[in-house]
C-alpha cells in the first residue's frame, strides 16, 4: 500500500464514527433520490413518451349533438389558444356494456363490463395526425360487427369474444378484435363508421368530438382556460364534457406519483444533510489534525497529496453509503412500481439504469467538492505553522458569553456548558444546522404520518361506519363487487320493507340504505374507474361523511358529487350533471362536494326517491345500522335475523374498513427515512461534540482536578448543545411545517384529490410543542455519548494534554 | 496538629501496562502542617505520587490515605468530591481556564461544591486581596504575568480551604523573581498551618521552602531528609527509606 493509501486508511480507521455518519447520510440521500427520480422516470416517462410519439390531444371535447352541429364543432379549431385540432368525430358516451355469452371463460359471460365511450375515425390505425391510436393486441376493426378497446376495459380472457351494449334496444354486440386506445383516453371503444352507425341505429345518442392541442396546457388551470375558450367558440351550452390529458396521465401513472413529492423532499433534505455532515467531518478532521498535517508535510507529502488524503477519507464512506443507497432504493422501488407498471401495461418494475448511475455519480460529485474545500485548506497550510499550532484550541472566544453565563442563577457546570457554543460559534452553527435538518425532517415526517393516518381514518368513516350491516342473503359470502351493478345476478334489497323491519327491531338506533345504481355520468372521465352513482335512502348524517363544500341534498333532483370527480371534470356546486341508467337520462343539480376515499374515484350520491320519481331504478344493496348504546350486538342480530330473513336480508358484522396498502407503505417509508435523518443529525452532533471534547480535554482535566464530578461533566457537555438544539428546533419546526404543506398537497393532487382540512391540517398544539423540543432531544441524543466519554476521561492524562 | 498523618501511603505501587513500576512499594507519611518536598528527576515517579494523593489515579497495590480518607478506594464521583473538599492543586503551567476571568477562575471550585455565588465571590475576593492580586479580578489570565497567574492558581487552590495543598513544579514556568514570590507565598501559607506537598526537581526550591525533602529515584523513596537552615539532615522518624 502506498504512503498516501496508508494515511487515508488510518484516517478512516481513526474516525470510525464520523465515517459511519458520512456513510449513513449519503445512504439516506441516495436512497430517497434514486427512489424519487426512478419513480418519476418509470411512471412519467412512458406516458410522456407515448403522448409525444402519438401526438396526443391536450383536450378531447364532447359537444351535445342536439346543440352543436359537426360544422359548428369544427369551427372551434380556431378558438383562442388552439394550435392544432382534429375532428369532428362522432361519439356515443356512457353506454352500458356486458361481456358476451361467447366468452371462452364462462364465468365472465354476461358479466357487467361497465360503460364505454365509442367513437369512429376515418382511419383508426393512422400513423399521422393528432391522437394516433395504438394497438397492443389484435387488429383494428374492419367491419360493422367489430370493435377495439383498451385492455383495461375488457376481460383479457374474453379477447376474441363479444361486448354487448346492454342498455340499447336490441342489445347490439360487437366482436372484440383488438386491444388498443388513445393516450388521452379520448374514447374507450373504437368502431368502423358503419359499426358506429349500428349503435346510433339501436338508439345511442350521437354527439360530436373535437380534439385539441393548445399553446399553453401545462396545468389543470391552463386546460380549464383552454376549455372555456373552446366553449366560447361553440354554441352556448353545447360542451358536454372535456377529457384532459392530465387526467389521463394521472389515471395512467396511478398512485405511484404520490410517492414522488415526499421522496423529493427527503432527497433534498438528505443531500443538504450529506453536504453538511461531510463538511463538518472533513473540516473537523483538518482542524483537529493540524499537527498531523504538519508532520505529513514535513515528511514530504505534497499539498496535493494532503488534499487528496483528506478528500479520500470522506469519499470512502460516502461511496459505500451511495452504493448501498442505490441498491436499497432499487429494492424499495420494486413493490411501489409494481402497481404503477401494471397500470401502464409496462413490462418491468425496475428503476432505469441511468437513474442508478446519475444519482450516485451526482452525489459523489457533490460530496467530493464538499470534502475538497477543507481538504485543499489542509494542503495549503504552511508546515511550520501547522507543527507550531498543533491541536491546541485558540483561547479567547466566547468570553462575554462566559461572563454573562456566570451571572445566571444556575449550577456552575450548567452555566459553563451554556456559554461553550459561543467559544466556537462556527462549530455551534454546524451543530445547529445538523439539528435543524433533523427537526425539519421530524416535523415534516410527523405531519405526513399524521396526514396519512387521517387519510387512513377516512376508510373507517363515512359509509363504512356502522354497528351492523344488512345485505341481501344471496350476497353472504360472495366477494364484494363480484358482479357489476347492472348484472342481473346482483341482488338488491327491498329498501322500504328492510327499513321498516329494522325500525321495528328493538335496539335499532338508526339505519340507512344505499347501493350502486349502475348508472353512469355523462362527461365523466372515460378512462380509469367507471363513475358510480349511489342511491341512498334514510338519514346518514350520523356517519359524519365529510362535506367539502355546499350542503347535502335535501330535495328531489339534487345530488352531491365526490371531490375527485368534481376536481377532474371541473364540477362546482350549482352545476348540473347528467346521469344515465339503461339509456335513460336524468339531470341532477349539484348542491355539494364530499370527501370519501372508500367508494371509488368518481362518485355521485342522490336520494333514491329522486331516481324513482324520474323513472329510474334505485339500487339499495346495503343498510348501515347504528345500534343504541345499551344494546348487545349478538342479541340484536338474533332478533334482526328473524325479522329480516323473510325479506332475503342478512345481518353482517361491521368490518371496520379496509387497509390502504399504499398509504401504509408510504408511512413505513417516511418513518424509515425520518429515522435515518434523525440518526444522521444526532450523529452529526455527536461527531462535532466528540471533536469539541477532544479539543477541550485539557480544560476538562482542569475542571475535574478542581472537583467536577462525572455527573457535572455530563451536565456541562449536554448543556453545551442544549441552547443550539433549542434554537434549531424553533427554526426547524416552521420549516418542517412548510415542507409538509408543500408536499402533502401535491401528493393529494397526484392521486387526483384535494385533501380537506380534516386531513391536511395536522399540526395541533399538542403536536407542535413536542416537536419544538425535538431540537433539544436530537442535540442531547448526539451529545450523550461524548458527554459520557468526557466524564470518564482520565484527569491525569487530560492535564498533560496540550 | 493531630497525631494522625495528613498523608499516609503504605507499600504503594503503581504499574502501567509495560515497563518498570512508576512507583514501587512506597511507604511514607506527612503530618498535618508540614511542608514536604518531593524531589526527583523526570520519570522518577513524583507526578504519579501526586496523582495518587490527589485521587486522579489509583494505585496498583497498597493504600493511599489522606486526611483520614482512603483515597485509593474512592469511585470517580467521590474522588471529585474529595478533591473539592480536601485538596487544592497548583500546577506548573497554572492550568487556569482562559475564557474565565480571574475572579470566575477562583470561584469555580466553590461553585462546583455548591457554595452560593455570593459567598463564593466574597471568599474569592478575600483570597485575591490577601495574595495581592485583587486588582486583576476582572482580567483574563492571559493578560497576567506568570507570577500573577500562579497566584491566581494558588487562590483557586485555597478556595475550598483544603486540608492539603499539592503544588506541582509551581515555579517551573516562572522567571526567578516570580519564582521567589511564589516560594515566599508557599512559606507564608505553611507558616499559617497549611499542609503542603511540593513536587519539584529543583533542589534549591525544595530546601528553601519545605521542612522535609523526600527524594524519589525510579519510583522508590531514595532519601527522606529534614531540611535545616544550614542544610539537610536525614529524617529517621517521619518517613521510611527503602
Amino acid at each position: 500500500m502506498s504512503a498516501l493509501g496508508k494515511v487515508v486508511r488510518s484516517g478512516v480507521g481513526r474516525r470510525r464514527i464520523q465515517s459511519l455518519v458520512m456513510a449513513l447520510t449519503t445512504f439516506a440521500a441516495v436512497t430517497s433520490s434514486v427512489l424519487s427520480l426512478g419513480l418519476l422516470a418509470v411512471v412519467q416517462a412512458p406516458f410522456d413518451h407515448a403522448f409525444g410519439a402519438r401526438n396526443g390531444a391536450h383536450l378531447a371535447v364532447q359537444f351535445d349533438g342536439s346543440k352543436a352541429t359537426a360544422t359548428q364543432a369544427a369551427a372551434t379549431a380556431h378558438a383562442a389558444g388552439v394550435t392544432e385540432a382534429a375532428g369532428p368525430y362522432p361519439v356515443a358516451a356512457a353506454l352500458d356494456t356486458t361481456i358476451g355469452a361467447d366468452c371462452s371463460t364462462k364465468d365472465w359471460a354476461g358479466h357487467d363490463n361497465g360503460p364505454l365511450t365509442v367513437t369512429t375515425r376515418p382511419d383508426l390505425g393512422s400513423a399521422s395526425g393528432m391522437d394516433q391510436l395504438a394497438l397492443t393486441q389484435g387488429r383494428w376493426p374492419t367491419g360493422p360487427g367489430e370493435i377495439a378497446l383498451p385492455w383495461q376495459h375488457f376481460a383479457a380472457d374474453c379477447f376474441g369474444g363479444s361486448v354487448v351494449f346492454s342498455s340499447l334496444p336490441g342489445k347490439p354486440s360487437y366482436l372484440v378484435v383488438g386491444f388498443g386506445g388513445s393516450v388521452t383516453d379520448s374514447a374507450t371503444a373504437f368502431a368502423t363508421a358503419d359499426g358506429f352507425a349500428r349503435l346510433t341505429a339501436a338508439g345511442a345518442t350521437s354527439d360530436v368530438q373535437m380534439l385539441y392541442r393548445f399553446a399553453k396546457a401545462g396545468t389543470d388551470a391552463d386546460i380549464a382556460t383552454d376549455k372555456q375558450a373552446v366553449a366560447a367558440a361553440a354554441p352556448a351550452g353545447s360542451v358536454e364534457a372535456g377529457q384532459s390529458y392530465l387526467t389521463a396521465e394521472q389515471q395512467a401513472t396511478g398512485n405511484a406519483k404520490a410517492y414522488v413529492p415526499f421522496l423529493i423532499a427527503f432527497g433534498i433534505l438528505g443531500l443538504f444533510m450529506s453536504v453538511l455532515i461531510i463538511s463538518i467531518v472533513v473540516s473537523g478532521a483538518v482542524a483537529s489534525g493540524i499537527r498531523r498535517i504538519g508532520i505529513l508535510k514535513s515528511l514530504g507529502f505534497t499539498p496535493s497529496q494532503v488534499a487528496r488524503a483528506y478528500t479520500a477519507q470522506a469519499m470512502i464512506p460516502a461511496t459505500l453509503g451511495l452504493l448501498l443507497g442505490t441498491g436499497f432504493g432499487n429494492l424499495l422501488a420494486v413493490p411501489i412500481l409494481d402497481g404503477a407498471t401494471k397500470q401502464l401495461g409496462a413490462a418491468g418494475a425496475t428503476i432505469p439504469l441511468w437513474v442508478s448511475a446519475v444519482v450516485p455519480l451526482g452525489t459523489l460529485l457533490i460530496v467530493g467538492v464538499t470534502a475538497l474545500i477543507p481538504a485543499l485548506r489542509a494542503g495549503r497550510m504552511p508546515t511550520v505553522r501547522a507543527l507550531a499550532v498543533g491541536r491546541a484550541p485558540e483561547a479567547g472566544g466566547g468570553r462575554a458569553a462566559q461572563r454573562l453565563a456566570s451571572r445566571l442563577p444556575l449550577p456552575r457546570a450548567v452555566s459553563l456548558g451554556l456559554a461553550q457554543p459561543f467559544a466556537r460559534p462556527a462549530r455551534a452553527v454546524l451543530v445547529g444546522a445538523a439539528v435543524l435538518f433533523g427537526v425539519v425532517s421530524a416535523t415534516f415526517a410527523v405531519g405526513l404520518e399524521s396526514g396519512f393516518n387521517r387519510y387512513l381514518d377516512t376508510s373507517t368513516s363515512g359509509f363504512n361506519v356502522a354497528s351492523k350491516f344488512v345485505i341481501p342473503t344471496a350476497d353472504v359470502g360472495v366477494p364484494w363487487d363480484l358482479y357489476g351493478p347492472n348484472d342481473p345476478r346482483n341482488p338488491h334489497l327491498d329498501a322500504a320493507k328492510v327499513a321498516a323491519a329494522l325500525a321495528g327491531i328493538p335496539g335499532t338506533k338508526t339505519a340507512f340504505g344505499w347501493g350502486d345504481s349502475g348508472a353512469t355520468m355523462v362527461g365523466a372521465p372515460p378512462g380509469g374507474e367507471p363513475p358510480k352513482v349511489f342511491t341512498v335512502t334514510g338519514d346518514f348524517s350520523w356517519t359524519h361523511l365529510e362535506l367539502l363544500s355546499g350542503r347535502w341534498y335535501s330535495a328531489p333532483g339534487e345530488a352531491v358529487v365526490g371531490d375527485k370527480l368534481a376536481t377532474t371534470v371541473g364540477i362546482h356546486v350549482g352545476d348540473d350533471v347528467t346521469v344515465v341508467q339503461q339509456n335513460k337520462q336524468l339531470s341532477l343539480k349539484v348542491v355539494g362536494v364530499n370527501f370519501d376515499t372508500n367508494q371509488g374515484d368518481y362518485t355521485v350520491m342522490t336520494d333514491a326517491a329522486t331516481f324513482t320519481a324520474a323513472g329510474l331504478t334505485p339500487h339499495i344493496d346495503l343498510f348501515n345500522v347504528e345500534l343504541a348504546d345499551d344494546v348487545n350486538g349478538s342479541d340484536w342480530s338474533t332478533s334482526a335475523a328473524a325479522a329480516l330473513s323473510p325479506l332475503n336480508a342478512s345481518v353482517q358484522p361491521s368490518s371496520g374498513g379496509g387497509k390502504n396498502i399504499i398509504v401504509i407503505t408510504m408511512g413505513a417509508l417516511v418513518a424509515t427515512l425520518t429515522l435515518m435523518m434523525i440518526a444522521v443529525a444526532a450523529l452529526g452532533v455527536l461527531s462535532t461534540v466528540v471533536q469539541d471534547t477532544r479539543e477541550r480535554v485539557h480544560d476538562l482535566g482542569i475542571l475535574k482536578a478542581l472537583g467536577m464530578t462525572p455527573k457535572q461533566t455530563v451536565a456541562m457537555v449536554l448543556t453545551s448543545v442544549t441552547l443550539t438544539g433549542l434554537i434549531a428546533g424553533l427554526i426547524g419546526v416552521p420549516l418542517g411545517v412548510a415542507v409538509e404543506k408543500a408536499t402533502l398537497t401535491p401528493m393529494g393532487n397526484a392521486i387526483g384529490r384535494h385533501l380537506p382540512p380534516s386531513v391536511s391540517h395536522v399540526y395541533t398544539t399538542g403536536l407542535l410543542i413536542p416537536l419544538l423540543a425535538g431540537g433539544i432531544v436530537i442535540a442531547l441524543l448526539g451529545a450523550l455519548l461524548p458527554a459520557g466519554w468526557a466524564a470518564r476521561s482520565r484527569t491525569a492524562t487530560a492535564l498533560r494534554t496540550e | 496538629m493531630t497525631n494522625a498523618p495528613m498523608i499516609d501511603l503504605r507499600d504503594t505501587t503503581k504499574k502501567y501496562a509495560d515497563g518498570p513500576p512508576a512507583l514501587a512499594g512506597v511507604t511514607l507519611s506527612v503530618a498535618a502542617g508540614e511542608c514536604v518536598a518531593i524531589l526527583g528527576h523526570s520519570g522518577s515517579g513524583k507526578s504519579t505520587l501526586l496523582n495518587l494523593i490527589a485521587g486522579l489515579d489509583k494505585p496498583s497495590s497498597g493504600t493511599v490515605t489522606v486526611d483520614g480518607t482512603r483515597v485509593d478506594q474512592l469511585g470517580e464521583a467521590d474522588s471529585a468530591r474529595y478533591r473539592r473538599a480536601s485538596i487544592g492543586m497548583v500546577f506548573q503551567f497554572f492550568n487556569l481556564l482562559d475564557d474565565l476571568t480571574v475572579l470566575d477562575n477562583v470561584m469555580v471550585p466553590a461553585q462546583l461544591a455548591g457554595i452560593g455565588k455570593r459567598e463564593a465571590k466574597e471568599r474569592a475576593v478575600e483570597l485575591l486581596e490577601s495574595l495581592g492580586i485583587d486588582r486583576h479580578v476582572k482580567a483574563y489570565p492571559q493578560r497576567l504575568s506568570g507570577g500573577e497567574r500562579q497566584r491566581v492558581a494558588v487562590a483557586r487552590a485555597l478556595m475550598n480551604e483544603p486540608a492539603l495543598l499539592l503544588a506541582d513544579e509551581p515555579t517551573g514556568a516562572l522567571d526567578s523573581s516570580s519564582a521567589e514570590d511564589v516560594r515566599e507565598l508557599l512559606l507564608d501559607l505553611n507558616s499559617d498551618g497549611q499542609t503542603i506537598l511540593l513536587v519539584t526537581h529543583d533542589v534549591q526550591l525544595a530546601a528553601s521552602t519545605a521542612g522535609r525533602t523526600i527524594e524519589l529515584v525510579d519510583g522508590a523513596v531514595a532519601r527522606d531528609v529534614a531540611n535545616t537552615v544550614s542544610g539537610i539532615t536525614v529524617n529517621g522518624s517521619a518517613g521510611a527509606v527503602r
